[in-house]
């Protein structure tokens, strides 16, 4: 291919080109160099090639592998299935998997599993029966299939509590119509709360489907100052807010970060009230814990908390806590409930 | 018209009655009780509960059909169903919730799920429904409910859910059974419910 630079503003017959790519060179060139991973073994499934790319998908160089079992680069639940398949096709010519596209983990040489996408093919060399593998790394499509999945079922879980949610105050506001004319006129003040409710519930939904997104830049943030930011649209007229000691820089898309903050202090001020005193400090210094003197947790399962619509409050909307799942698992955090040393709820945000 | 007790009276259509019957609703939105009432009272005699424990006091022989909310603190509907049963009270039940339906519909002791929001319509057919098949062959009404049961699923799941589901294929196991048991009965039924039931078999 090197050599050929050269050439290649010039005009080219086709029977040139038909020669060059003839050539051993190219193909050589063209099999080394490729992104899939290509091993050949004899009947015996001794390796007796492997191109380059096995080193970025196995860790071995080539020359490692060539003399060795294909079973070197097998997790070893497969290493009677893969002797006893070969044996059975060359006896009796029966394929035992489809040798197209077939989806196969392979053993990297630190011992981790990479799924592959396989396709066989037989060939003759030097007058012996050979079989070539070509495989190609699916690690990524696989982790990106898993996201859509995920994203699938955050997205049920999420109609179903959206219409659920949305049902029960558009029975009232049905029944509060029904009421008012039948000359019960109170009954408007019933719909009127019935319409706030699911006007909150809207804003709910809407701010948590935002955070079902995945985090955009991240960069280090001043925990502190953003903490203020946040404490000054949620809690500020209600309350105060104390830092305790030194809080970490985290690694974080501040715009999220800061959403989950506002979540944690209105749930504060939910809860506790008028008065309250929160306080955010430093989680060993990899995340950081926000704490009130509230009522604390009295369900008996605090993972409950973070569930879509969950809510004790008698008009909270159950997403506010979930909105905080959502922005810290896409950060890759993980977030706790617990009673707190002073009697209220404490929120821990493990950033490690 | 259901007694009290352990037994339904042996089948007979449901006597012609001069006095209305009585239906018990039960939610926990005060004003949804009051809508009810409102849009029932014309042609019922309407006792309401806004809560379980009232709902216990007020449930008794008299009580023809009960409309059921199934969410409500303390004791919840599926509860209070559960309780209304165990007590011998087996009148007609019909869950009216804003709560998606799920599996565990299937061992449940009612006979409709009507989903909310409804308004006057809605609630005055699930009652006529419920006082209607009152009057039918024990069997019949099982055949109702557990018809009625997989409708409910098959408009909520998806078909590999049904598939995958153990409930479901008993669900659908009973119907069979029940359908070659009352075969004879169907004579008894209003045409709408036999309708009903064999559009669904």
């Amino acid at each position: 291919m090197e050599r050929s630079e050269s050439s290649s503003e010039r005009e080219v017959s086709t029977a040139d080109l038909e020669a060059r790519i003839r050539g051993t060179e190219f193909f050589r060139s063209l099999v080394e160099n490729g992104s899939d991973a290509i091993v050949t073994i004899d009947k015996e499934s001794t390796i007796i090639y492997a191109n380059r790319s096995v080193e970025r998908v196995f860790g071995y160089d080539p020359e490692e592998l060539i003399g060795k079992k294909l079973t070197a680069i097998m997790p070893d639940r497969f290493h009677g299935d893969h002797f006893a398949s070969v044996r059975r096709y060359l006896e009796t010519g029966e394929r035992e998997l489809d040798w197209n596209d077939i989806y196969l983990p392979a053993e990297h040489r630190d011992g981790h599993e990479v799924p592959l996408s396989i396709t066989f093919e037989e060939h003759v060399y030097g007058g012996d029966q050979v079989f070539s593998g070509i495989m190609r790394d699916i690690t990524e499509q696989r982790e990106r299939q898993r996201r859509l999945e995920r994203q699938n079922e955050r997205l049920e879980e999420f109609a179903g509590v959206v219409s659920h949610d949305l049902r029960n105050p558009l029975q009232t506001a049905r029944a509060a119509v029904a009421l008012a004319r039948a000359g019960d006129e109170e009954a408007l003040a019933d719909l009127e709360a019935a319409l706030d409710r699911m006007d909150d519930l809207i804003d709910g939904v809407l701010s948590l489907a935002k955070q079902g997104r995945a985090v955009g830049e991240t960069e280090p943030v001043d925990l502190e100052a953003l903490a203020a930011e946040a404490w000054t649209t949620a809690g500020s007229e209600s309350g105060t807010l104390t830092v305790r000691g030194t809080l970490p820089t985290v690694t974080a898309d501040s715009e999220r970060l800061r959403t989950l903050l506002e979540n944690l202090f209105r749930n504060s001020v939910e809860h506790a009230g008028e008065g309250v005193t929160v306080r955010i400090g430093s989680l060993d210094g990899e995340g950081f814990y926000v704490a009130d003197d509230g009522p604390g947790i009295d369900d008996g399962d605090p993972d409950r908390l973070f569930e879509y619509g969950y809510t004790t409050a008698e008009d909270g909307t159950g997403y506010g806590l979930s909105i905080v799942r959502d922005v810290a698992e896409a950060h890759g955090w993980t977030v706790a409930a617990a009673d707190s040393e002073h009697g209220g709820a404490r929120f821990e945000v493990d950033a490690r | 018209m259901t007694e009290g007790g352990e037994e339904r009276p042996p089948p007979e259509p449901r006597p012609d009655r001069e006095d209305p019957a009585t239906v018990l609703v039960v939610d926990d939105e005060e004003r949804v009780v009051e809508a009810f009432e409102l849009w029932l009272a014309e042609d019922y005699r309407v006792e309401t509960a806004t809560g379980g424990e009232a709902a216990l006091a007020a449930i008794d022989e008299s009580v023809d059909a009960v409309l059921l909310d199934r969410q409500m603190p303390g004791l919840s509907g599926d509860e209070l169903l559960e309780r209304f049963r165990e007590t011998g009270y087996d009148c007609p039940v019909a869950m009216v919730t804003g709560k998606d339906p799920d599996f565990d519909i299937v061992d449940m002791p009612f006979d409709e799920y009507v989903s909310k929001p409804v308004d006057g319509d809605d609630v005055r057919a699930a009652v006529d429904r419920l006082l209607r098949i009152d009057g039918y062959d024990r069997r019949l009404n099982e055949l109702y409910a557990v018809a009625q049961k997989r409708a409910t699923l098959e408009a909520e799941k998806s078909g590999d859910e049904l598939a995958d589901s153990e409930e479901y294929a008993r669900l659908r196991e009973r119907q069979a059974e029940l359908r070659m048991a009352v075969d004879e009965r169907v004579a008894e039924m209003d045409p709408a419910d036999v309708e009903w039931l064999f559009r669904s078999l």
